[in-house]
Order: C-alpha cells, then structure tokens, then sequence
C-alpha cells in the first residue's frame, strides 16, 4: 500500500464522524460565549450546564482551588467560585475540563495524561506570554494553547494502533512529534485535527491554530496568534511541560518564525527576557502535573 | 519548606507578599539569579534569615535594607550569600548535564570533526570545593566508553578561595556534598574513607586545579580553546560591570562552537549583546552569537 493511500484511509477514518470524539456539552456554549460582547451574556445558563454534570462541577472546583488559577479563598462552590475567580476564569476552568475529558478509553498503551499535561500546560503559557507582551486577548491565547494539539486526541482515538507506533518513534528518536507523524502517517495532528475543528465548528482563529502551528502560516490571518501558541508550545516541549520527552535538539527561540510574526505588532518584543519565561514556566510544572493528575484519575 | 512558607507563595492568605516580589525582582535585577512564584518559598526563608539578623519584621523593611539604608550593599551580599550557601554538590544539575552529554558532546565532536587533535577543553569558573569539575570528570569518562572514545579531556578548574581549592584537591567529601550521588557512581569512581568519601585518582587525574580571579583581567585572557564554560552561581557576586568584562572574556575564551553554563534559574538578560541565549533539552546555555543562527540538531 502507498504512502499516499494509507493517509487517505486514515483521514477517511478521521471524517467517518462515529470515529470522533464529539463536542463536550460544556464546550459548545463556552466557545460560543467567548465569540460574544461580555453584555450579551447569560451566566446563568452556562453555569447551568456545568452544573447538571457533576463529575465536571467537582473537576471545576478541583481547579478552581489551584492558585495557577488565582484562588485566594477556599472555593467550595461553583456560585463562589464565580464570584471570587469571575465568570471569565470559571469558563476557562469549565473549558479545560472539558477538555481534559476527551480521550477515549483504549489509547494503544499511550498515557494520555501526558498529552493533557501539556496541553494544559501550554494554555497557562500561552495566557502568561501573551500577557507579558500585552497581547490584546490573553484569553483566547489561554484557549488556543488548550486546544492546540486537538489533532492528537483524534489519532488517539480514531487509530490508536498506528498512533502507537508514531509515539514510540518519536520518544525513542527524541525528535518533535509531527515528524514522526509525518514520517510513518504522512500527515500530522495538524491535519486530523483540522478535521476536528470543522466538525465542531471551532471560531476561524482557533481552527487555524489547530491546522497550522506546526506549518508555515505566516501569512495566515491569524498569524499573531498561531505565533503565541507556536513558541510557547517550543517552550513546553523543550521543558517540563512536553510530552512525555524531551526532544533531543537545540533550538533559538528568536529564529522561530513565530518571533518574526511577532515582533512586527509587538516591537517590546525585542528586548524580551526569554530566559525568565523558561525559569516562570518552571514553576507551572508541579501544580499542571497534580491537577491533570486529580482530573484524569477521577 | 515550612507551612508558612509554602502560604506566603500559594496564598491560602492572598497572592504572595509583593514586598517579597519586589526582593525577587531586585536580586534579579542585580544578580541575574531568578525565583520563580514555586521557589519564593525559599526566597522567604533566605531573607527571613537576614531579617532574624537585622532585626526587622517585614519584607517592606527589609527591602528598604537592601536598596535605602547605608550598609545596603553590604545586606545585598550578605543575602546572596544566604541565597547561594551550601550549593554545591556533585550531579547538581542533572539536567543541564543530561542536555551536554545527550546534544552539547556530539554537537562539539561535530564541529571538531575534521580537526587532527581530538581534544576538549572544559573550564569550570568558580568551581569552589570541587564537586562540579569532578562531576564533569566523571561524565566524560562515562562518555569515553562511548563518543568519546579516542578524545582528550580536561577540565580547568579554577577559584578565587584558596582554602575551597585545598578542599577541592585533597577530594574528600561528606555526606551533603555528595547526596544526589547514585550508587553506580559512589561504587565506581568514589573510596570510602571512614564516613567520607574519596574521589579516585582516575577521577582527578583530568583536573588540574588553580586559583584565578575572575576580574584579573591579565590572566583572564590566557584560558585559550575553551569548548564549554561552567559558571555557576558566581555571576551573582559581581556588579554590572565587571560582570560585563568577565562575560568578554567568557566570549574570547570560547571556541566558534563552545557553549556557556550557567546555574539553574541564573540569566544573562541585559548583560550581553553577544551571547544568544538557546534552549537545550530541559536546560539553557548561551553560545556565540553568529552560531546560533545554524539551527543544531544532534543525530
Ligand atoms: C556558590 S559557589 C559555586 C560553586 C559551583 N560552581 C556550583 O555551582 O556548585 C561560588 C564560588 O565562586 C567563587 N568566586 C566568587 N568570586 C570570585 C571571583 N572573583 N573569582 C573567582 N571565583 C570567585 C567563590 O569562591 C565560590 O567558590
Ligand atoms: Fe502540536
Ligand atoms: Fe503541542
């Protein structure tokens, strides 16, 4: 069989819509609120939603009680938890449990506490970069380094066996995980999770994040916000925030082409202090790992 | 780290004390050493040491000691000092070492490939009582069952305190000093010596020890064809200035390929043009400017 014949049946997989994963009832009002003005909003019904799935409320307050996510009073329910944290984090929080929900049960031997751990790592770095180069909106950069790596869910989920494989490549060769995609699948998590995003109907920038932050995209649209994702991610990968390993090279951050991007709409950009980030995002590790660790293994 | 201080950082009482936030960004600032919001606790219990010392009862306090009050430059060194105390010990940082010997040593035999000598040259600045040269020591002898079979080592070790090069030379070490040690190294390359521990001869003979200031800037300019610089913790003795000047010599000192190290949560930011900063597995390091450009890979 081809090269080019496996992809199309694996991708054909991926559009087999039983296949793969469907959006989390938490997630579709969420990604919708975040597309409004804050006027138009009905706090009520979201928390609502939260609150008709228990084991998610529980989740949420787990999370809500992490100081990454500003706790400074015992939160010990979702109505405190709006009023201390505010309604912006506590979606965020919803969010990334609903998220955190998503891998199905046979993943072919993959931990994917791994894949989440990053995942939800790269958002808090995501949030903290954007932020410190006052990037206009930290929120949706928080939602865009969430959802990055949607791509690898749906290998997980729709061919775990060869995914397998894939992984085992990538972690015993030390190098970045979509070369070894494309090395054995012949497409990357970029493409599955382009498929993903479509289908459940993800707002244009954070489709182009899913599709693209391991591509060329610098003359997307959405370039600036592909850019935060794409460094911080490098970031993460390079650190204690990967996936499972640590690639085996070196890399310069002010060569990525994310820096460039960057740097046009941010000049502050130039004299930014790449090695304190590094030492910050250190400090996510310990609490990432506990709270993934107290979400997964409910 | 006690209960208190594990509160003054994730704030069961609120964020954490911006008083000890704006110490972090001082020592920062002048000393390029970083804690991050999971090691203010430490920081807390630092300057609480100092604070017991001056007497003073708030962070508020006791930043004005350390940026208002005459005896200011005194209480800065005597906190970085506190910050700094008792660091030393072998395997300190593993993973800046696993990051040399899984991407720096090929890195390095690449660029050396053609030459006729196959030889390193490690130099570590500042190396106190000797655990890290022989830390490094013992690395590359592990690596020359493998890479580096048929290379060259040695390691430069050099200080500015004569009794820790004494200390250093004579190779005998406690129990502090040596508890991130594993048993395969303790059983290879260590005696035991009543309730000490020896480093074997094998270990030292790469070494040479010598005492050398940082800031004499004659002798400086001798360390020629250095492949990788260790400067660890020392930088945050020096003012701004001489910090500069030993940075340039770092710089001359180095090959075209070689690597500079600095200790875990310490940075360079606004003290060089020319070293770029790179991102090595789990680590960081500084190499030369231009050779940043060719983006590494190690096989
Ligand atoms: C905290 S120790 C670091 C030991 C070791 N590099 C490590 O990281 O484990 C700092 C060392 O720097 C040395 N030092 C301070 N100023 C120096 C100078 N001007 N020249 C050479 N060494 C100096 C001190 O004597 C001390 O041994
Ligand atoms: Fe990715
Ligand atoms: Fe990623």
């Amino acid at each position: 069989m081809s090269a080019t014949t496996t992809t199309t049946k694996l991708l054909e997989r991926v559009k087999d819509l039983k296949q793969i994963p469907t959006i989390p009832a938490v997630l579709a009002p969420l990604l919708r609120y975040l597309e409004q003005p804050v006027e138009d909003l009905d706090i009520q019904k979201v928390t609502d939603v939260i609150a008709q799935d228990k084991a998610l409320a529980a989740q949420c307050l787990r999370m809500a009680n992490s100081p990454l996510f500003g706790r400074f009073q015992k939160i010990d329910s979702l109505r405190t938890a709006i009023l201390g944290l505010g309604f912006q984090r506590v979606s965020d929080i919803a969010m990334s449990c609903g998220v955190l929900n998503l891998t199905p049960k046979d993943t072919g031997g993959i931990d994917p506490v791994v894949f989440w751990e990053h995942s939800l790592g790269c958002a808090l770095v995501c949030r903290h970069f954007a932020r410190t180069i006052s990037y206009p909106d930290p929120r949706k950069a928080y939602l865009a380094g969430l959802l990055h790596d949607l791509g690898i869910v749906v290998n997980l989920w729709s061919f775990p066996e060869e995914f397998r494989r894939v992984f085992e490549r990538a972690r015993s060769q030390r190098i970045p995980l979509h070369e070894a995609e494309q090395a054995v699948l012949g497409f990357t998590h970029c493409d599955s999770g382009s498929l993903l995003a479509e289908n459940w109907d993800l707002s244009a920038d954070l489709h182009a994040v899913v599709s693209l932050h391991h591509c060329s995209y610098e003359s997307s649209e959405h370039a600036p916000l592909i850019a935060v994702v794409e460094l911080a991610d490098l970031l993460c990968r390079m650190s204690g925030l990967n996936y499972g390993y640590l690639e085996n090279r070196q890399v310069n951050v002010l060569e990525q082409p994310g820096f460039a991007v960057l740097l046009q709409k941010f000049p502050a950009l130039r004299d930014f202090d790449w090695a304190r980030l590094t030492f910050e995002l250190d400090s996510y590790m310990d609490e990432v790992h506990g709270l993934v660790h107290a979400i997964y293994r409910k | 780290m006690s209960a208190t201080a594990a509160q003054a950082v994730i704030g069961f009482e609120g964020p954490p004390d911006p008083d000890l936030v704006r110490i972090r960004d001082l020592v920062y600032q002048v000393a390029g050493i970083f804690h991050p919001d999971s090691k203010l606790g430490l920081l807390w219990e630092r300057c609480g040491r100092r604070m017991k010392e001056r007497k003073t009862k708030t962070f508020r306090e006791y930043f004005e000691c350390l940026t208002v009050k005459p005896n200011r430059r005194a209480e800065l060194l005597a906190l970085l000092n506190e910050i700094t105390i008792g660091e030393t010990c072998f395997f300190r940082n593993q993973a800046q070492l696993h990051a040399v010997r899984d991407l720096v040593i090929p890195t390095i035999i690449e660029a050396k490939a053609k030459l006729p000598i196959r030889r390193m040259r490690i130099w570590s600045a500042g190396c106190s009582t000797g655990e890290e040269p022989y830390t490094l020591s013992m690395l590359l002898l592990e690596e020359s069952q493998r890479r580096l079979r048929d290379w060259t080592f040695e390691i430069l070790a050099t200080d500015l305190n004569e009794r820790s090069l004494a200390h250093a030379k004579n190779g005998l070490y406690g129990s502090y000093g040596t508890r991130n040690l594993s048993a395969y190294y303790r059983e290879k390359y260590f005696s035991p010596e009543g309730e000490q521990l020896r480093v074997q001869p094998v270990v030292q003979r790469n070494v040479s020890f010598s005492r050398l200031n940082l800031s004499d800037d004659a002798r400086m300019t001798f360390m020629k064809s250095v492949d990788m610089v260790f400067c660890c913790n020392v930088l945050i003795y020096f003012d701004l200035a001489s910090k500069r000047r030993v940075i340039q010599h770092f710089y001359n000192n180095l090959l075209p390929h070689g690597y500079l190290f600095l200790g875990p949560s310490e940075s360079l930011y606004g003290v060089t043009e020319e070293f770029r900063l790179v991102h090595l597995p789990g680590a960081t390091a500084y190499v030369k400017g231009e050779r940043s450009l060719a983006g590494k890979k190690a096989s």
